[in-house]
């Protein structure tokens, strides 16, 4: 079942993200909150979200151009976070470490499927050439409702895309990470490094996208002021 | 002959399809042709041969940002109508959508792609991070009220004016927005970095602030050089992973 929710909702995003409204509901902020409340762990699901989000904040469709398919990359990162979550804390493994190990894992295993959400894509492209010749001999026939219609099949290929290689993505990325973690436990800690780092890069990468001359003074000006407040509030809490 | 309010609502509310087959060839003009077809089928109603000339027409060559779109749907259906009049050659709808579109595109990419989403993508982080899951729903919110608002803006407008649409979107000032747009969502990123750092569930926080930060202007120092995406964020994890294996080798802790 957890499989099918995954499928469905990433297809679902896919159709979203550039078929239908494109209302940035198969953003990475979003479809990660979206995809771990369906899952039953909307709090693993924003936590890999807001990195995803900064990570592919420069992920646009402009023009003929094709960005990287982030929405499928987070389906799948978010589905093996949750799915190795519940892996390991079947295993008993519990507390604050396990979760940024087991998401800097599936966003290593997870990310390159969004290339290869890429490639679909110019898969589907391809595909609706076809389409557009159907509309064309539809018209020739005197159909022109027919014709009208045939744009509405173009959504197909995006969401069978979602609703396959989601789920098998996050099934297989999901296994590799929890049985990577079940055999070095030890590894939790630096791993939870290797994510904090992660999302201070995704951040810069979000940044980057930003193509303004003054953006990154902005950036920097932020992050010290950023680093000076959250300093000093976790040394202040007790945590620090 | 003018077109119907419920006419006119079902040819924008197929508009949100524009994509839905973009093709290499035609780009968006499957998604066009669909979006017109209410409007051509009332005003063609009883000649199917007028008809199909009009479907044909609007299966030419089209691509523009889906949003600004709208404006050349809504002056298309104003141009339709003349035509269906007798009031005008049907070349003058092609004229105004090849005229329109490459403009629209610019002007759509450059505040919606790269400074509206952009700066709303980093706030819903930004949001998520201070108050959780509402932070991102009030972001969606605010995106979707601004998008759906100016879609359906330039959607009337185009259909009221025709080609004097142009001036209402030069009034709209979306350039000088999208330059303040960039600037805050940079502003943003930075702050989102220290917050992740504070949030990485590392313990102590203070550490994985400096990482953190440390990974943010690494990070942005290496994009700066050419650094491809994906492999420097693999090079991030990695630095991350092994420094904190070194420190824990070294204090025999962690």
């Amino acid at each position: 079942m957890t499989y099918l929710v995954l499928g469905v909702v990433a297809g679902l995003a896919a159709v979203e993200r550039k078929g239908f409204l494109q209302a940035m509901l198969a953003r990475p902020v979003v479809l990660g909150t979206l995809a771990g409340l369906a899952l039953g762990d909307p709090v693993a699901g924003l936590f890999v979200g807001v990195p995803l989000e900064l990570l592919w904040l420069g992920a646009v469709n402009l023009g003929a151009s094709l960005p990287v398919h982030e929405a499928l990359g987070t389906a799948v990162i978010t589905g093996a976070t949750v799915i190795a979550a519940r892996a390991l804390a079947a295993a008993g493994f519990t507390g604050p470490a396990v979760l940024p190990a087991i998401a800097v894992l599936s966003v290593a295993l997870g990310a390159p499927m969004a290339l290869v959400g890429r490639s679909a894509e110019r898969m589907a492209e391809r595909w609706n050439d076809r389409l557009l010749e159907r509309a064309h001999e539809a018209l020739a026939t005197g159909s022109s409702a027919g014709m009208a219609q045939v744009n509405l099949l173009g959504l197909a290929l995006p969401f069978g895309v979602g609703l396959v290689l989601a789920p098998a993505g996050a099934a297989i990325a999901g296994s590799i990470v929890s049985a990577l973690l079940l055999r070095a436990p030890a590894a939790l800690g630096p791993l939870g490094m290797g994510w904090a780092v992660f999302a201070g890069f995704a951040c810069a990468s979000g940044a980057r996208a930003l193509r303004d001359l003054r953006a990154p003074v902005y950036f920097h000006a932020a992050l010290a002021a950023g680093a000076l407040l959250a300093g000093s509030a976790a040394l202040a809490g007790g945590g620090g | 002959m003018t077109l119907s309010r419920s006419t006119l609502a079902h040819c924008f509310f197929r508009s949100l399809f524009l994509q839905a087959a973009w093709n290499r060839r035609g780009m968006q003009n499957l998604g066009f042709a669909y979006a017109v077809d209410p409007a051509l089928r009332a005003l063609y109603a009883g000649d199917p041969e007028r008809r199909r000339a009009a479907m044909e027409r609007h299966l030419g060559f089209f691509n523009c940002h889906p949003y600004t779109a709208a404006a050349i749907l809504g002056g298309a259906l104003h141009h339709e109508e003349k035509v269906a009049a007798g009031q005008e050659r049907p070349r003058e709808v092609e004229i105004y959508k090849s005229t329109l579109q490459g403009p629209l595109a610019a002007i759509g990419d450059g505040f919606f792609w790269t400074a509206l989403r952009p700066f709303v993508g980093a706030l819903a982080a930004l949001g998520a991070l201070a108050i959780g899951w509402p932070g991102v729903v009030l972001a969606l919110t605010l995106y979707n009220a601004i998008h759906l608002s100016l879609r359906m803006t330039l959607f009337r407008a185009g259909y009221r004016q025709g080609d004097a649409v142009i001036g209402d979107i030069a009034r709209l000032g979306l350039p000088a927005a999208a330059a303040r747009l960039r600037v805050a969502a940079a502003a943003l990123c930075g702050l989102c970095a220290a917050l992740l750092g504070a949030r990485s569930g590392v313990v102590p926080h203070s550490a994985g602030i400096l990482f953190a930060v440390l990974g943010a202007a690494g990070g942005h120092l290496a994009l700066s050089r050419g650094a491809r995406l994906l492999p420097a964020a693999y090079a991030a994890m990695a630095a991350g992973t092994a420094t904190a294996l070194a420190a824990s080798r070294l204090h025999g802790r962690f």
